[in-house]
């Protein structure tokens, strides 16, 4: 039939016009009518042909970095990966509470007390205790940090499907996951390594530091940026791989937390009991301590064993987490679950 | 298919006593409003007895409508009876409800027979029966050689069968179907759409939602339109149909010589204006669609007029509907 | 089939509805993986103490001399604690219980380690103590030596309450008596208390009791709704606190046969490992009585305050966490203070109460206990003391034992009872998508 005749035998009636608003021709209904006007009656079957895709593709980096800034965004605007109210809310909060001994330094340089300075001021175990003082930095601020970021972060591309999103593009599972890791990484780095620059500066600024001191403390200074590096990374990776074996948001973020406060509540209560450390092997936080108490150089409150064991328990740790979410990944089926 | 044909169509024997006065559902003046968007408004629906389609696009409020009967939102505007009890504070009037909702997500963790009794239990039956009834209702489906398999391994058909079942174990006057049908094969389709007939045919209160005119049409002849929250029409089929064929409506219509061929057309009764928006356009309004599209082919045939085009631009959805809504946009 | 079906009453009813839910919860936590995998860390957790209780159960203690007495200073063969009983001199090797007429044999130095034990048997003000190995009535010494307490009665420990705090002890001991107790035999009991207490309280009653209903309940209302199966329960008639609750009883059911079966599995071990008379310590299942009491009762609180959390909030978690850092706050205080008033208003307060007032009913000589090991015959502390001075409180409501168990329970009940009507109310008032 050409496009200039029309069809006689297809009166537009109500019917019709309902047919046209709410029908679909699912194969199973009268056929005659809900044949549409300017329906051809003749049908073909086109030869499949083909042909490769020529474009220029653009490097693996800058698709990674897509990725990566879709992630980073999310927590500053809309438009980009949706983060929580409350997880933005509170990583604000664990970002402005982390500058509290920032804020005492630059108080104390007002003040110009010196007993202040010696409190909060940059020293040895102040830049340890930014980075790894257990209460309230390591209890209240950095593990819930990283239970609210890891807490949907693979789990819920694979609850909602979004993880066929991404492996529908030309992006390797090894990316997806590394960029996933390293965005929850650099957010965490906002809170602890970002402050703690901070911390350093503020002490430069209300002290007048000059050179000399700044090469002074610099080593004690990259021990403290290291070892928070090593407690973002576990943290990291354990909530990751957590991630990657759960399908809801609860479970990750309530594991990395059972997992940090469980281990160190556990290792706490044998060494009060039996005065053997040995357990402190098994809680990530307390290796990432006393790794770091030896890196910078305060003392350490870990005395029956070496920090080379705690290392080496560390290293174990990241390794079986990564391990999981390597081979959780490689096998995810790209399905709503 | 039902064991028990005996109790075809009498009256329940649940609590609360139906007289005639009180309709099974009744909207009063109901509006849902979420923020600013409108999910409804100002629905006023009385509905006893046979089987309802509502029909609707997504969005169209359909799946609004059945949560305010099931109490699971508060309207934000008038009043939702079920059985003359606002459902909202009272979940009394479930016993006789059965409510197949749209969601696909379901235990799946289940076999189907544990998933209906398990159900059945919560209307006060004891183990034994709700066993006795959930083979019962899953025999009537046709998915009794199936109970005691996973749900999670059913197809989507076995699935919407399992949902419809679990909904019919207490043996219910008034069964809400939110989409049935939808993302069901033809084989799962026929099936689902023989239970709801059969439904009816018992006698009892049923509203099945859709999006598609031809799954409705199989199974009922009694509709109710929804479009952007209103309510724009309701009754037969049949007669809403007839009714469309009064609505004024405009056929486009490109060819060599519009000025000529608008001359025959004139004195065709149906047609009522012509209009030119330019030289090889015409426009033509009428208000016996249905008469003159049978009659156009020969006029334009009998006088030898070139057309390329024939055309009916109001005829999608957005256009039927915002007249049949007011004709406000 | 209408007809044939009787018509449920209302108790029977809500009987049936009860158990369908709570059965149904019950299936559906047992098919979860997250489940078992909570379960298990759990029991590990126990196990991994377990071992280091094992560990020191079956260890040597090296035997201490705490009071020096079993050197030969001289070098006569003589330890000194046998020439100080005759009143030879210690540093002269000429003069020794040898000479004497008649002659004695050297004592081996053994004799003169552990020889003098406690022989306390009540806390009780006053006077307590023997000296075993007589040698605080010697001749040689004065009497004032013998009563350097001055309470009037020679070699003897006067126990005085401290004047602002009465439940620490004042130790004042005339010299040489109780002064070489046996300390083997007090750092496993010492230990085996503490272990029972710890566990009890911090791995049982806090972690497994805290971390249990954070993993399992809050999600029993909000999961269902985010997934939409909470339609088919709300469409039955069912009124939603009924859901509520009935979701929450699935979950202690499990929960409270998982508390029992790891509380049990713990009593048996403890009670055939720890030191005792007989085969099987049977003092110690008040203890685990209490402990189970208290982890019940807390598992049942947490439960319905983090359902509600999660009903009141798409992120109940964020809600819950703080809670849970907060309750961690008051069982470090619990610790420490058990009568602080802070601990009025947490849960984990109340359930330690029931631990602390059962374990000191099933051992009320557990302050004695720690008093004597703590004083160590006043060479300091022995072995174990500090860490059961460390988890042993006395329960701070001052009502005595029994009565701080009732207050305690009934608190627990009503804050429960509390926490269900918030969650039911928060519940009835949610709109479902």
């Amino acid at each position: 039939m050409s496009e200039n005749e029309a069809a006689p035998e297809a009166p537009v009636t109500g019917q019709g016009r309902m047919d046209v608003a709410w029908g679909a021709n699912t194969g199973d209904e009268h056929p005659e009518e809900v044949q549409n006007a300017s329906t051809p009656q003749s049908g073909e079957i086109f030869e499949q042909l083909y042909t490769p895709w020529t474009g220029q593709l653009n490097p693996r980096w800058m698709r990674n970095w897509s990725i990566l800034r879709h992630h980073l965004l999310g927590i500053f605007k809309k438009g980009h990966r949706p983060w929580t109210m409350p997880t933005r809310i509170f990583i604000l909060i664990a970002f402005l509470a982390s500058l509290s001994d920032a804020g005492m330094t630059l108080l104390s340089g007002v003040v110009g007390s010196s007993e202040f300075h010696s409190l909060f001021g940059v020293s040895r175990d102040n830049l340890y205790g930014h980075v790894l003082g257990f209460f309230p930095r390591n209890v209240l601020y950095y593990p819930l940090v990283a239970a609210l970021l890891v807490g949907g972060v693979i789990s819920e591309d694979r609850q909602h499907g979004t993880s066929a999103l991404y492996f529908s593009r030309p992006i390797s599972r090894f990316d997806y996951v590394g960029m996933k890791f390293l965005s929850v990484a650099l957010i965490q780095a906002l809170v602890i390594l970002i402050t703690y620059v901070l911390y350093f500066l503020a002490e430069v600024v209300a002290f007048g530091r000059g050179w000399a001191w700044m090469v002074d403390i610099f080593p004690m200074f990259l021990a403290g940026m290291i070892a928070g590096m090593l407690l973002i990374i576990t943290y990291t990776s354990i909530g990751l791989s957590l991630s990657s074996v759960s399908t809801g948001r609860f479970f990750p973020g309530i594991g990395l937390l059972a997992i940090v406060f469980g281990t160190k509540t556990l290792a706490s209560i044998v060494k009060n009991l039996f005065e053997r450390e040995i357990l402190y092997l098994i809680s990530p936080y307390d290796c990432v301590a006393h790794v770091g108490q030896a890196l910078i150089g305060t003392q350490t409150t870990y005395d029956q064993y070496s920090w080379t064991y705690s290392l080496v328990a560390l290293v174990a740790m990241n390794a079986v987490a990564l391990y999981v979410l390597a081979s959780r990944v490689a096998s995810m089926e790209v399905t709503r679950e | 298919m039902m064991p028990d044909m005996t109790q075809q169509g009498q009256p329940s024997q649940a609590p609360s006593p139906t007289t005639p006065n009180v309709p099974v559902v009744l909207f009063n003046g109901v509006s849902k409003s979420y923020g600013r968007i409108h999910a409804l408004s100002n629905i006023t629906l009385a509905l006893s007895g046979g089987v309802t389609g509502i029909l609707g696009m997504n969005g169209a409020g359909k799946s609004t409508l059945f949560k305010l009967l099931m109490g699971k939102l508060r309207p934000s505007a008038g009043e939702v009876k079920l059985f003359g009890t606002n459902p909202w504070k009272n979940p009394a009037p479930y016993a006789r409800v059965g409510f197949v909702p749209e969601h696909e997500k379901m235990h799946d963790w289940m076999t189907a027979l544990e998933f209906v009794s398990t159900f059945a239990r919560l209307h006060g039956m004891t183990r034994s029966e709700a066993e006795k009834e959930a083979i019962r209702v899953l025999d009537f489906v046709g998915l009794r050689d199936v109970a005691n398999k996973e749900i999670g391994r059913f197809s989507k058909g076995m699935r919407q069968r399992t949902k419809i079942a679990h909904a019919l174990v207490n043996d219910p006057d008034l069964i809400i179907l939110d989409e049935p049908l939808q993302g069901c094969d033809p084989l799962a389709r026929t099936t689902i759409m023989n239970v709801i007939r059969e439904l009816g045919k018992l006698g009892r209160t049923v509203l099945v939602s859709s999006h598609i005119l031809n799954e409705i049409e199989r199974i009922t002849e009694q509709i109710v339109i929804l479009h952007q929250g209103k309510l724009v029409a309701l009754g037969n089929l049949h007669a809403i149909r007839e009714r469309l064929d009064q609505i004024p409506h405009t056929i486009r219509i490109v060819g060599e010589d519009a000025r000529a061929l608008a001359r025959d057309l004139l004195s065709h009764p149906a047609v009522f204006g012509v209009s030119f928006p330019n030289d090889r356009e015409l426009l033509i309004q009428t208000y016996h669609f249905g008469q003159l599209h049978a009659d156009l082919p020969r006029l334009i045939v009998e006088n030898n007029h070139r057309v390329n085009m024939i055309d009916n631009p109001d005829d999608d959805l957005e256009s039927l509907l915002n007249y049949l809504a007011g004709g406000s946009s | 089939m209408k007809q044939n079906r009787e018509i449920p009453s209302l108790w029977s009813g809500m009987d049936r509805k009860a158990l369908a839910i709570g059965e149904f919860t019950l299936r559906q936590q047992r098919k979860r993986l997250s489940t078992w995998v909570v379960f298990i860390v759990g029991i590990a957790a126990m196990g991994v103490m377990t071992m280091f209780y094992i560990d020191a159960m079956t260890r040597d203690y090296e035997a201490i001399d705490n009071d020096g007495d079993s050197y030969d200073w001289d070098g006569d063969g003589y330890p000194n604690g046998q020439e100080a009983l005759y009143g030879t001199d210690t540093l002269d090797a000429n003069s020794h219980p040898g000479i004497l007429d008649p002659s004695i044999l050297p004592d081996d130095p053994s004799v003169w380690i552990d020889e003098d034990d406690f022989d306390w048997d009540s806390l009780a003000e006053g006077s307590v103590g023997k000296d075993d190995n007589g040698d605080c009535d010697v001749e040689s010494r004065t009497a004032s030596q013998k009563d350097a307490n001055n309470n009037g009665i020679p070699c003897d420990i006067e126990l005085t309450s401290e004047r602002w705090n009465p439940n620490a002890l004042v130790i004042r001991s005339d010299g040489n008596v109780d002064e070489d107790p046996d300390d083997e035999a007090y750092a496993l009991e010492a230990i085996h208390r503490s272990f029972v207490l710890a566990t009890g309280k911090l791995g049982v009653v806090f972690l497994i009791g805290i971390f249990v209903p954070l993993f399992m309940a809050t999600g029993l209302i909000r999961n269902e709704m985010t997934s939409g199966t909470m339609h088919f329960m709300l469409a039955k008639p069912i009124a939603r606190s009924e859901v509520f609750l009935y979701r929450l009883l699935g979950f202690y059911a499990l929960a409270w046969v998982y508390l029992t079966v790891l509380i049990a599995l713990l009593a048996v071990i403890t009670g055939f490992t720890g030191p005792s008379e007989g085969f099987f310590r049977f003092s110690d299942l008040g203890v685990w009585m209490a402990v189970w009491l208290a982890s019940l009762l807390a598992v049942m609180v947490y439960g319905m305050l983090f359902c509600t959390l999660g009903v009141m909030w798409k992120h109940g978690m964020v809600l819950a966490l703080p809670f849970a850092a907060w309750e961690l706050g008051m069982v470090l205080t619990t610790l420490g203070a058990p009568e602080a008033s802070i601990l009025r208003f947490s849960v984990i307060g109340w359930a330690m109460n029931i631990v602390d007032a059962g374990a000191a009913l099933a051992w009320s000589d557990t302050p004695l206990l720690i008093q004597m090991g703590l004083w160590g015959g006043g060479n300091g502390p022995l072995e174990g003391s500090e860490g059961l001075n460390f988890f042993w409180s006395t329960p701070g409501l001052g009502l005595g034992a029994l009565g701080t168990i009732i207050v305690s329970v009934l608190v627990l009940v009503f804050q429960t009872a509390a926490c269900w009507l918030l969650g039911s109310a928060l519940f009835k008032s949610k709109e479902i998508e």
